[in-house]
């Protein structure tokens, strides 16, 4: 087989170095605007054209990455650290603090993702802090129900018990025991769920819930140059082949690590 | 209760943008009352639940028309959208699925593996507005944006489609996969079965239980896809309302939309395991244990 995981893994990394690095890389700023070159088509002073307001898409594209890619890492640790948290409390106390958790988190997951999203990305003055917040609302919800099963069937396991019968208090237990049994598969759970981020990372810019112009998003730059599809095709083309490269590598790195470690086989629960 | 404490908290006054910003404050003060602003919201909730029992959603800032009139009139295009975009990739999603699985590791296998993961990773609105290009503004066969007819319908729905094949076609390929290695399956071609009648009536008969659920849980991303979908291609349907509601910061319209979509999304999943009852006999005979 093609181990199309690590290729995955490669091409995120200099995608992520070429948007951390940027502003070595290219003479331009991302948002300056220049009158004399509107709307350009790819030459090599512009590779990627130019857009309505004769800035560089290239320059764009690479200043736009840092802050979706950076969004999207942000709110799934974000998720996996509340998911973390609810799911320890909610398989190891158990009872009443177990039924409230996960009520709230089939309240959560009954909401389709992006309307909820949405609803919460209302609440504040659009900005990538507000898109964060919206994600991570929406996405530590399948974390926690992820980790809770974790927790119930390490629970039962020997050296919980042995752990028990030293004498160690329940936070003891949860910190040392339990915690660092479930990061792993927590790391790979947000893994796999990175692709989901940055396409709702971009919907929501789309829509104009995200960072504001003139800040340059993937999501922003479809939308604001949208009106130009016919005219100026380029201009809408390389930010959404980004999205869509960044996210196939996520979604294909997640198809290796769930056969790799073998989750969503149903061995939630025993 | 969640939807309203949420529009509560929006920013921005709606009565400052019905009115605009440099209005007398007489008339703020009258629009206020009108729209009934003026009340504690403690007191605007108990108004809005008690209209929403008797199937009221009150009405927009704006149109001052009824939100729930005015959502029950755009349903049937988000629904025949929704119907649209379903027609193409149940089919095509399933026939293609249990042809990967069936020729596991050929070429079509990979073929349709790779188009399906690529399919799940680009954005709608982005394939939306490339194949709203290619169709529409270059070739020029179909209209790029409009509610009408079945040429309207066909480009958005297919944008929604995309996405959905590559799930069910996924899930149907694991799902034959799965239903492969059953021994049930060995004995019917112990038996002398024709290959294509173990096909058709073992192996699909049985792979197709996880395809349903899927195709249930799809509606929540119809539902998602169909705001960024409808907003591109100018369709007049509920998505599109919901994001013109956003925009203009129309609290009636925003609640009733998330509402409506919630409680749809609740009842397909509701019906999806009804249906699965009559799916499959083991969920029924699990069911009367209990």
């Amino acid at each position: 087989m093609v181990p199309s995981g690590r290729i995955s893994a490669c091409i995120l990394l200099c995608i992520t170095i070429l948007s951390v690095i940027s502003p070595a890389l290219t003479r331009y700023s991302p948002d300056a605007i220049d009158l004399d070159s509107l709307r350009l088509p790819p030459s090599l002073q512009h590779p990627l054209g130019t857009d309505n307001k004769g800035r560089d898409i290239l320059t764009r594209v690479m200043y736009g990455g840092r802050i979706s890619i950076a969004v999207s890492v942000v709110a799934a640790l974000l998720s996996m650290g509340i998911g973390l948290f609810v799911g320890l409390m909610s398989g190891y106390i158990g009872g009443k603090v177990d039924t409230i958790f996960m009520a709230l988190v089939d309240l959560i997951l009954a909401f389709p993702s992006l309307l909820l999203a949405i609803g919460v990305s209302v609440l504040f003055p659009p900005g990538i802090y507000t898109v964060m917040i919206a994600l991570s609302s929406v996405g530590w919800a399948s974390f926690a129900r992820l980790m809770r099963g974790q927790v119930l069937s390490l629970k039962e396991s020997p050296f919980v018990e042995a752990a028990k019968a030293v004498g160690c208090g329940d936070l003891r237990i949860v910190l040392v025991h339990l915690l660092p049994q479930c990061i792993p598969l927590a790391l790979v759970m947000t893994g796999m769920k990175l692709g989901g981020y940055i396409l709702t990372e971009s919907a929501l810019s789309f829509l104009g819930l995200g960072a504001q112009p003139p800040t340059a998003t993937w999501g922003s730059m479809i939308s604001s140059n949208r009106a130009y599809i016919n005219s100026a095709p380029w201009m809408v083309l390389s930010p959404g082949v980004m999205i869509a490269l960044t996210a196939l590598c996520f979604n294909l790195l997640g198809d290796d690590l769930r056969d790799k470690f073998d989750i969503g086989n149903n061995r939630d629960v025993k | 209760m969640i939807t309203f404490a949420l529009t509560k908290a929006l920013p921005g006054d709606p009565v400052y943008t019905l009115v605009g910003e440099r209005s007398s404050p007489e008339i703020i003060e009258k629009v206020r009352k009108e729209i009934g602003a003026d009340k504690g919201t403690v007191r605007q909730y108990i108004g809005y639940v008690s209209l929403l029992i008797k199937g009221d959603m009150g009405r927009s800032y704006y149109t001052n028309r009824k939100v729930f009139d005015d959502i029950k009139s755009k349903f049937p295009n988000t629904l025949a959208l929704a119907a649209g975009a379903m027609a193409i990739a149940v089919p095509s999603g399933i026939l293609l699925g249990l042809l990967s699985a069936l020729k596991k590791g050929g070429i079509s296998d990979r073929v349709i593996s790779t188009v399906s993961i690529l399919f799940l990773s680009v954005p709608v609105f982005w394939s939306g507005l490339m194949i709203m290009l290619f169709f529409s503004l270059r070739l020029k066969i179909l209209p790029p944006s409009g509610t009408g007819g079945l040429q309207y319908m066909l480009l958005p729905s297919l944008t929604l489609a995309l996405p959905a094949f590559a799930t069910i076609a996924r899930v149907t390929r694991v799902s034959v996969l799965d239903v492969v290695t059953m021994p049930f399956i060995r004995t019917a071609r112990a038996k002398g079965i024709k290959e294509s009648s173990i096909n058709a009536l073992h192996i699909m008969k049985n792979a197709l239980i996880p395809v349903v659920t899927v195709i249930g849980l799809d509606f929540g991303s119809y539902l998602n896809g169909a705001v960024l979908t409808e907003t591109i291609f100018g369709w007049d349907g509920v998505g599109r309302f919901t994001m013109e509601g956003i925009v203009k910061r129309d609290y009636p319209v925003i609640m009733g939309c998330i509402i409506v979509g919630t409680m749809l999304f609740v009842m397909i999943n509701l019906l999806v395991d009804v249906i699965y009852h009559y799916v499959d006999p083991r969920v029924r005979i699990h069911g009367a244990k209990r």
